[in-house]
């Protein structure tokens, strides 16, 4: 622990604006694990490490140190997505699946009141064409939507289907092992993509990027909902002193792992700010690139699309 | 907001901004709806000629600029392909995905837009407009040409009208829902000025050279009259829609009565004529100042 409090001081002293060369791209071996300096190996097997620790009491962790409010975010994040029936989501570092989840509920909910506005709209069929539907649309309650959950991390994808299990989620869901960096899927393949809070352990973030342009279809929506800067002093002040001094302490009271929670903490200030993020997705060849802040930017959501 | 990197964007051939050049051998005139929201669309809009690539609005990449259509351009044609599942989805984003869907992209593609349908119903009114503003263009050559008769005000306005409104008969089960959104907060400034500026066209075309008050009032008048014709419009279950159009003389008449009957109260009392100009007045600087704004 004063290890990494003694390189945090080194560290603060470089300058703000250092380039993006030393935050999301592997300048040389030298990578940021939290306030630490290592090697792009390392970091990888340390954030394995991490996260295979805390898996078990991810969800729970999430809701004390937000205080819920994560559920909102990502609520809000499945608003804007505003998916119809029939879409097809990649929801990459989806871990323990609470994305995946609001998007099946709301693609259920938006496919009944279709079904509804299409009997109103049928107003003069046949008995026999009207039996002939209530059979097609049984089958399809979700209207085709599937949701694809791909994570590295086989601890967090266990712990989703376990929850998906017990909250009763059968159909439209798939867990796929994979890494960020190297989708094992096929071109053109997704209507959306969304990673949320995910793409801060990416090792290179740059390469996340690319893969999400493939795999997306023509025309298809990149959603990134993650930990930013904050900009207003005063927030900024309270939300430093929360974050250093209550979400480690957290972190060994519930799930008996300090030095996770003070990772989490410090690669939330390492990650690029919402305009540099904002020039990274457009670089990787993403259009109409925008982003939206949460609570005076203590989250982000960056949109952007393949056009 | 600027691309700083036009050449690592151009050698990343876009998935979908066609080439304009392409879509020039086909549509030569779709970037007339490039004028959304220009007051004066009739007058000094351009005619399409399909040669040269057309400028695109975020011209700051130079490279995508001049090769690859814009991303309004793309939305555009979404927004048209989308025209055509509004009378099943209604003015919605689904009707957007279903349109984005037939351009063979994804349905997340109605994601750019708002999920109330908002430039959907702008995007149908202006071009509706544009289109008004061709036939209006049209007539007036054929007049100029000597091959048709110039029209009385009165039959002029009841056909600019009529050709104004039978344009929404396609949608017309849905249009109340298209009102509602028209009329949401967001959306006035940009509703009133589609509507004040075919308005202004249709006075326009009918030849009124007027630089007094009368500007004012004929526009308020027609306003009034094109408004409450639409209201009935969406009510009207006779065939072809003839009571509405009836309705419409009917109005167009008092307009014309009104008219004639101020020129011969003026003549008889000038204390009374001055208070029901200066009514007419504040009501017509109200709604003009809220257009401007």
């Amino acid at each position: 622990l004063c290890r990494c409090r003694c390189r945090c001081r080194a560290l603060l002293s470089r300058p703000p604006g250092a380039p993006r060369a030393l935050r999301g791209f592997a300048a040389g071996p030298e990578m940021h694990f939290g306030f630490q300096t290592v090697t792009e190996a390392e970091r990888r097997e340390k954030i394995y490490q991490v996260f295979e620790n805390v898996a078990k009491k991810y969800d729970v962790m999430n809701d004390s140190m937000t205080l819920g409010v994560h559920r909102l975010w990502k609520d809000i994040l499945v608003h804007k997505m505003n998916p119809t029936p029939g879409t097809l989501l990649l929801d990459v570092a989806g871990g323990t699946g609470d994305i995946a989840f609001r998007f099946i509920n709301y693609v259920r909910a938006a496919r009944e009141q279709q079904l509804q506005r299409k009997l109103k709209h049928h107003q003069d069929l046949s008995w026999q064409e009207i039996f002939d539907s209530y059979q097609e649309d049984k089958f399809h309650s979700l209207g085709d939507s599937q949701a694809v959950v791909c994570d590295i991390n086989r601890e967090m994808l266990k712990v989703g289907k376990q929850k998906a299990q017990h909250l009763g989620y059968s159909e439209g869901l798939s867990w796929v092992l994979g890494n960020a960096e190297e989708l094992p899927f096929d071109d053109d393949k997704f209507d959306v993509y969304t990673i949320a809070f995910g793409i801060r352990n990416v090792t290179r973030i740059d390469l996340a990027l690319q893969e999400a342009y493939r795999v997306l279809k023509p025309g298809g929506r990149f959603l990134c909902l993650e930990f930013s800067h904050v900009t207003n002093p005063l927030v900024s002040r309270l939300y430093d002193l929360y974050s250093f001094q209550v979400i480690p302490v957290l972190g060994e009271v519930i799930a008996g792992d300090w030095n996770s929670y003070q990772y989490l903490v410090e690669s939330i200030r390492r990650f690029p700010p919402q305009e540099e993020l904002k020039e990274m997705i457009e670089d990787a060849g993403f259009f109409k690139v925008d982003y939206e802040n949460l609570n005076f930017g203590i989250v982000a959501i960056h949109s952007g699309f393949k056009l | 907001r600027c691309r700083h990197c036009p050449p690592l964007r151009a050698l990343q051939a876009s998935a979908v901004l066609r080439r304009v050049s392409d879509e020039h051998k086909k549509e030569p005139l779709t970037s007339s709806s490039q004028q959304q929201f220009d007051s004066h669309p009739a007058g000094h809009q351009p005619e399409q000629d399909p040669q040269g690539p057309r400028p695109s609005y975020t011209g700051q990449g130079g490279q995508e600029s001049e090769d690859y259509e814009s991303e309004e351009q793309l939305q555009h044609r979404i927004l048209t392909a989308a025209l055509e599942f509004v009378p099943e989805h209604g003015w919605t984003a689904e009707a957007i995905a279903e349109g984005a869907k037939t351009l063979g992209l994804s349905v997340a593609a109605a994601g750019m837009f708002h999920s109330d349908g908002s430039e959907l119903v702008l995007h149908f009114v202006s071009e509706c407009n544009t289109k008004l503003s061709e036939l209006l263009k049209q007539e007036q050559k054929l007049v100029q040409l000597g091959k048709a008769e110039k029209k009385p005000t009165d039959e002029f306005l009841r056909d600019a009208v009529e050709a104004r409104l039978r344009m929404l008969i396609p949608y017309i089960e849905k249009w109340p829902q298209a009102l509602s959104v028209l009329l949401l907060p967001r959306n006035i400034p940009s509703s009133l000025s589609l509507l004040t500026s075919m308005i202004d066209d249709i006075w326009h075309y009918a030849g009124d050279q007027s630089t007094d008050f009368n500007w004012y009032t004929r526009r308020a008048v027609l306003t009034g009259i094109y408004n409450t014709t639409e209201l009935v419009m969406l009510q009207d279950s006779s065939p072809d829609f003839e009571d509405t159009w009836r309705f419409l003389e009917n109005r167009v008449a008092d307009a014309m009565n009104m008219s004639n009957t101020a020129s011969q109260v003026q003549s008889t009392g000038e204390a009374v004529v001055q208070g029901l100009m200066g009514a007419a007045v504040t009501v017509s600087n109200a709604e003009t100042s809220r257009a401007v704004r």
